[in-house]
């Protein structure tokens, strides 16, 4: 029996899942179980090193993931795994909070860093907390000892030819109170943020929805993509929810990140931490970005987006 | 001796810093550059059940004591020095004397609707030629019948544009002069014979409205004196009183946010490769400052717990305004020399600060006067 | 008439916590607040029952000294609050969080819907609130961004990964809410200085069970986000200097 299981919600997610789940397999020395509810990627998920996919059947109209909770907490009863480990998407994080629950598991949430302790015999993880100041280190008492990833924490496993797993079929009926009425798709779809490699975001310094063409023009102008700070996108409603960076919001690993206007909360900063360059443009010279930033104007954005824009382009030229 | 607010003012402190934050942060600048009243923030500070802190609940008031009130005040000016005012001026000076002197009638008709009737007040005592001299006052109030009529000119009228109620001091016997001949009454706004003048283009506080207060034969009810006859200036007197408190605090106001400043710029300016905190000479500066306005802190916080336990309170009252006020100018001053050329420029808050703080010498009994008061108190 | 019960936690400020020298955390000089998320679900309880009617309580689990925390809460609208405290409650993780919440309410407490935040704004682990339904046995709705109540049902908006769902669900019910569900209302000062008379229920750490942790904290250090910061000019030479580094950068 698998002593590593996965969540496989989504292939992309599941393949980087993969990376760290075989890595603990091998230390621990067991083998890999990937649940899914998805026949279709299984191929995919054991040429990328699963041994065993744990296909659930599909969920019947009105249902959603949760209902598959009851099978898997039934399952892992059964094959008692040491290590679980979700991506930590927003079904992902509800699942793995209720399924720690039922087994009475330890869970650490959105990891950081995830790593087996010989010694302890144990899972050591690293997670953020207050808002991003601090870094918590801890670790997982009981069995499994269960964790969720963020997107992009880890590189996709290689694929592998010719490797051999297993399936089994559960034969279960999935089952929630929670009905789903209607699936309403997001109003604005954006390209997601999370995989641009150039980031230009907008703060509180702009100072109307107009003003976001020259954001635009700008992201257009470097092959970035617009994000915004929590006020913009919450308060204003000028951009789609999807493009807010931070904490709660979405976390981005560009190569190039520009802050436009923006005054650097700690929460936003943690949602762009993982960026290699960081540039800002902020009339406050005291602005807490500054700090954080590799690069910044002080000086108004009103005159300097549109100075920016032409130097890039004449440099393109 | 317990140095420790209860959860209750702490929570005061809270959510009023989270209503400035929220609704005069963003708009401080501005009512200061266009020197414009902020009307909706008043009207929603008095609908939130701001505007008559210490007034008992059956008149809308929040019976709170006066060093909750006081906290309120210096948080509110931290923001906005103004709008601190136009609340203390409001609550200190023209609520107070409704509540204190006014019987049951005046205090429902007219103090009430200043607790939470989205009303406000305003307090008309100095004139053109009789400010520190309360003795040279000539506004008087002529008895004809069942009413009294006024004629004379108030100067320096803090809410003088926008307010709702006045009282007004005016010479009921002129031959007694102030100290005896003169009394205190409620005048409604749009009273015939009641002119507002011009707003006082100010240096600073630019968003608290001051003008002339011009009563040409106003005639007003006998039902509208306050008290009685001849207690005018006793009413005054007492008003400024507890209003210092309010003035005190708002000057630790200033003061606070002069050091919030100062240290947020100090840690991020860079010159010789180093942030200017890690030079001593700024560091001294600023824990002169911290030190200071702690100190100020406790002067006016013990001045409103003196009055709050029935205690004397006058002279305290005093020292705390004279202190936290000439205190809050010092710092506002390094504040701005910290700052550089960048604070002595438009569009940093310390310049502002730096103008609004003149003014807590000067209103409610310049620093002069205070220290008459605080003379007579301890060389009697 | 749903008993609306909104839970709470009491957290360090985060705006308050220092870096120290090598990286320690400086807790010296720290305040608390209702986490942020929290202050959400307070309100989204109030609102709840200004609408459909019932009753709005709060719930925290904390130290017996947090009681600055629980006049907050009421000064948000809600009519009573519940206070599980402990000397030992402090640094819980969010299992025995979950659990010592579960015991207090089952069996005191009525209650209809239970509200949480999406996290706490401490360790924003998100867990306290499914970890709840768990241990309570009752339907669990995560993300709310739009609540209502139909006989004995709730209707909500959640949101999911690629989008919306509307989800139908019985009473009772847990729900956790996205902070874009409402914006906290500022407390006036009526509501914060009659917070004090409003009852505060205890339930004695010793009348419930005693709960192990399942995580366990090894260390927490500051994260480092300071980066060079060269700062340039607002004007054309700065613009100038600024792409030539990024072009050196390999940036652009």
């Amino acid at each position: 029996m698998a002593g590593v299981w996965i969540l496989a919600e989504n292939l992309e997610q599941s393949i980087e899942l993969l990376t760290i789940g075989l890595q603990l397999a091998g230390e621990i020395g067991t083998d890999l179980a990937a649940i899914s509810w998805q026949p279709e990627t299984a191929d995919d998920l054991i040429a990328h090193g699963v041994d065993e996919v744990i296909l659930l059947p599909p969920l019947t109209a009105g249902q959603a993931l949760e209902a598959y909770i009851p099978a898997i907490v039934e399952r892992a009863q059964i094959d008692q795994p040491e290590v679980f480990l979700i991506a930590s998407t927003l079904k992902g994080k509800e699942l793995a909070a209720r399924i720690a629950s039922r087994l009475d598991a330890g869970l650490g949430s959105e990891c950081q860093t995830l790593c087996w302790d010989a010694g302890r015999k144990s899972l050591v993880i690293e997670r953020l907390v207050y808002g991003g100041t601090g870094v918590q280190k801890v670790c997982c008492l009981g069995r499994p000892q269960m964790a969720t990833i963020p997107p992009r924490t880890f590189e996709p496993a290689p694929c592998l030819t010719g490797r051999d797993g297993r399936i089994t079929q559960l034969n279960v009926s999935p089952f929630s109170p929670v009905t789903v009425l209607e699936k309403k798709a997001r109003e604005h779809q954006t390209r997601d943020i999370t995989k641009a490699r150039v980031v230009v975001c907008v703060g509180r310094g702009m100072e109307k929805p107009e003003d976001l063409e020259k954001a635009r023009e700008l992201a257009g102008l470097i092959g970035g993509e617009v994000g915004c700070t929590r006020p913009i996108s919450e308060e204003m409603h000028w951009m789609p929810e999807d493009t807010c960076i931070g904490l709660s919001g979405k976390t981005i690993k560009a190569d190039l990140y520009i802050g436009l206007g923006v005054s650097g909360q700690i929460q936003h900063l943690t949602g762009i931490r993982d960026t290699r360059i960081i540039c800002i443009v902020n009339k406050d010279e005291n602005a807490p970005i500054f700090a954080a930033a590799d690069y910044g104007i002080v000086g108004d954005l009103y005159q300097v987006l549109p100075g920016l824009i032409e130097e890039i382009k004449q440099v393109k030229a | 001796m317990d140095f420790k607010l209860t959860e209750e003012q702490e929570l005061v402190r809270q959510n009023m810093r989270e209503f400035a934050k929220t609704y005069v942060d963003p708009i401080a600048a501005e009512i200061d550059e266009n020197s414009r009243y902020p009307e909706e923030v008043i009207k929603r500070l008095s609908a939130m059940g701001w505007m008559g802190m210490p007034y008992p609940s059956e008149y809308g008031g929040a019976g709170t004591d006066y060093v909750t009130y006081a906290i309120a005040v210096e948080e509110l000016s931290k923001s906005c020095a103004a709008t601190g005012f136009t609340m203390s001026v409001h609550t200190g000076l023209a609520a107070g004397p409704i509540f204190y002197y006014g019987n049951e009638e005046q205090k429902k008709k007219y103090g009430a609707p200043l607790c939470n009737g989205g009303a406000l007040g305003a307090f008309a005592f100095t004139e053109p030629g009789a400010g520190t001299d309360v003795g040279a006052a000539t506004t008087t109030a002529d008895k004809d019948g069942d009413a009294y009529i006024l004629n004379g000119t108030k100067t320096f009228t803090s809410n003088g544009p926008n307010a709702d109620t006045y009282v007004v001091f005016a010479l009921t016997d002129k031959a007694a002069g102030a100290s005896k001949g003169l009394s205190a009454f409620i005048i409604p706004k749009g009273t015939p014979g009641l002119r507002v003048g011009e707003h006082f283009k100010k240096m600073g506080i630019r968003a608290s409205q001051t003008s002339e207060i011009i009563l040409k034969d106003c005639r007003i009810p006998k039902e509208n004196l306050l008290g009685q006859e001849g207690i005018g200036l006793k009413i005054a007197m007492g008003s400024f009183d507890h209003g210092r408190i309010g003035i005190a605090a708002q000057a630790v106001g200033i003061a606070q946010a002069a050091l919030d400043e100062s240290i947020s710029y100090a840690k991020q300016r860079v010159q010789f490769g180093k942030p200017i905190s890690k030079n001593q000479a700024i560091q001294w500066m600023i824990a002169d400052m911290a030190t200071e306005v702690q100190a100020g802190r406790f002067m006016y916080m013990y001045a409103a717990w003196l009055k709050d336990q029935g205690l004397p309170f006058a002279k305290e009252a005093a020292m705390a305004k004279l202190w936290c006020a000439e205190m809050c100018n010092r710092h506002a001053s390094k504040a701005v020399q910290i700052h550089g050329g960048y604070g002595y420029c438009k569009g940093f808050k310390v310049e502002r600060l730096l103008r609004d703080a003149k003014i807590t010498e000067i209103y409610e009994g310049t620093s002069e006067a205070q220290r008459m008061v605080i003379a007579g108190n301890v060389l009697r | 008439m749903p008993n609306i019960l909104s839970c709470f936690k009491w957290v360090i400020d985060e705006a308050y916590i220092k870096t120290g020298p090598s990286l320690k955390l400086d807790m010296n000089f720290v305040d608390y607040k209702i986490s942020d998320y929290d202050k959400n679900a307070i309100e989204e309880g109030v609102l709840l029952q200004e609408k459909f009617g019932g009753s709005v309580a709060v719930i925290t689990v904390g130290k017996p000294e947090d009681t600055k925390g629980l006049k907050d809460a009421l000064s948000r609208g809600p009519e009573k609050a519940y206070f599980v405290n402990d000397t030992s409650f402090s640094d819980l993780e969010p299992s025995q969080t979950a659990s010592l919440m579960a015991e207090a309410i089952h069996d005191r407490i009525p209650f209809d819907i239970i509200l949480c935040g999406e996290g706490s704004s401490d360790l924003y682990a998100q867990q306290v609130g499914p970890r709840l339904a768990e241990k309570l046995d009752i339907p669990c709705i995560c993300y709310a961004s739009k609540i209502q109540v139909q006989d004995n049902q709730v209707l909500v908006e959640r949101k999911v990964d690629d989008g919306l769902e509307v989800v139908q669900a019985p009473m009772p019910v847990l729900i956790t809410v996205s902070p874009d569900i409402n914006i906290p209302r500022i407390p006036g000062l009526k509501d914060t200085l009659g917070a004090s008379k409003k009852p505060v229920i205890e339930i004695a750490g010793s009348e419930l069970n005693a709960v192990s942790a399942r995580l366990e904290t090894i260390e927490t250090r500051a994260a480092s986000l300071e980066r060079s910061g060269r700062k340039f000019s607002g004007d054309q030479a700065g613009i100038k200097a600024l792409v030539e580094a990024l072009l050196k950068e390999g940036a652009i």
